[in-house]
Parts: C-alpha cells; sequence; structure tokens
C-alpha cells in the first residue's frame, strides 16, 4: 500500500480558481480523439472554461453522418487490444467523454473555413458542436488561456 | 461537527469519472457540505488533491481502504 500521506506528484502550479484552457483538434485519427476526451472533462471538472476548436480531418468526427476514424497505420495492428482494454477498464468513448465536458460548460466549435473546404454546414454537424466559427473569433475566445494542439 | 457526507460513488470508474463525478457534485452542494468520494482508480489520490487545490476547497481526509479510496471534502467556496 502506498503511503497517503505523501505530497502529490505533481503539485499545482497555479492558484487561480478559474482559468482558461483552449485545445484545438486537428489530428483525424481515433487515438487522438481519447485525450481530447480526457483533457476536455478533466480540465472542466477542475473548473476551468473549456473551449475546443475543431478543425481539419477532426472534423469528420463530430458529423451527423458516422465516418469511422481511422487508427495511424504504425497503430493500426493494436486497435483492437486498445479498444478492448477501454471496455475491459470502463474507459468511456470519446464522445461520451466530450458530453460530459459540455454538460460541466465546455463549448466546441467547428472551423468555418475547414468546414467550406470539406463541404459541411452547419447542419452537417451533430450536437457535440456549438457552433462554427472562425480563427480569430475562437483567438479572441481563447484569450490569454492556455491552447493544446491534438 | 461535520455536516453528514454525500456519497459519491465512483467505484470502478476509470479517469477522469471520479473527478467529474466529484465536480457534478460540486455544482449541487453549498458552502459546508461534506462530499465523500469512493473510488478505486489510483489516480484519484493525486487528483482529488489537484481538485481541492485548484476549487479552493478542504480535503478533509484521504484514506486508501482495502477496498476503496475515500477522500473527504469540505466545499469552502461556490
Amino acid at each position: 500500500m502506498t503511503s497517503i500521506g505523501a505530497e502529490p506528484a505533481i503539485v499545482a502550479r497555479s492558484d487561480r480558481t478559474t482559468d482558461k484552457l483552449a485545445i484545438v483538434m486537428f489530428g483525424g485519427t481515433a487515438d487522438k480523439f481519447i485525450p481530447l476526451g480526457v483533457i476536455a472533462q478533466a480540465a472542466a471538472a477542475m473548473g476551468s472554461e473549456v473551449n475546443v476548436f475543431v478543425t481539419g480531418f477532426a472534423l469528420l468526427g463530430f458529423t451527423k453522418t458516422h465516418h469511422e476514424l481511422p487508427f495511424p497505420t504504425e497503430f493500426a495492428a493494436m486497435a483492437p487490444a486498445l479498444a478492448e482494454g477501454m471496455i475491459k477498464t470502463k474507459v468511456a468513448p470519446w464522445d461520451t467523454m466530450l458530453r460530459t465536458a459540455r454538460t460541466l460548460g465546455a463549448k466546441v466549435y467547428a472551423c468555418s473555413m475547414m468546414s467550406a473546404v470539406m463541404g459541411l454546414a452547419k447542419d452537417d454537424f451533430n450536437d457535440l458542436i456549438d457552433d462554427v466559427v472562425g480563427a480569430a473569433t475562437f483567438l479572441a475566445t481563447a484569450d490569454d488561456g492556455q491552447i493544446l494542439f491534438v | 461537527m461535520d455536516a453528514t457526507p454525500t456519497i459519491i460513488d465512483s467505484r470502478g470508474s476509470a479517469c477522469p469519472g471520479p473527478i467529474t463525478d466529484l465536480a457534478m457534485a460540486y455544482r449541487r452542494a453549498k458552502v459546508g457540505d461534506v462530499l465523500e468520494l469512493w473510488a478505486t482508480d489510483p489516480g484519484v489520490k493525486a487528483d482529488v488533491r489537484a481538485w481541492a487545490a485548484k476549487t479552493q476547497n478542504e480535503l478533509i481526509s484521504l484514506d486508501e481502504q482495502p477496498a476503496k479510496i475515500v477522500a473527504r471534502l469540505r466545499i469552502l467556496r461556490r
């Protein structure tokens, strides 16, 4: 049994109670959606204002028409074991985690330019997308908070 | 005298499930309430400290029992 009195390995760097986290979701492969869900949900649970900006091929994970998200070739062989492990460990699917983050106040925006390039209108997106906005709007929303690029 | 704790049973839930269940209960809690989080994910020990520090609430105790980890928190601010 580990000592519960020990100091945590990672100490919160900030004593701010509210702050901002912006996540630019660019990667369109299935593996990248897992950290998107985990970080968005955890940050929202910690009381942070969370804004997600979805662009590039990642937009295909947010359409009403289901797209099977591919795994990167180098990890494709491990995908079935990962899926099995996630079920066994009871890790929620990424979209469930993002939905939970939204319940806690997170906002998810689709990039207007890439949506247009890919022929996607606001109506083509599912209920995870709050709005379709431009990069300037997103950056203004992100303000002086941290930005993660996934 | 502590208020009767509100039990949050997150046993079997993987990270970031327990801390999310805590955040959900926090939304419904009032100042002075005591929340008791039950979890089996070992990450909860560090996470609950981080959550309490971040939200400026008090971690009263963190107890690692044979079948579960029990964290008691007092809500100091909303």
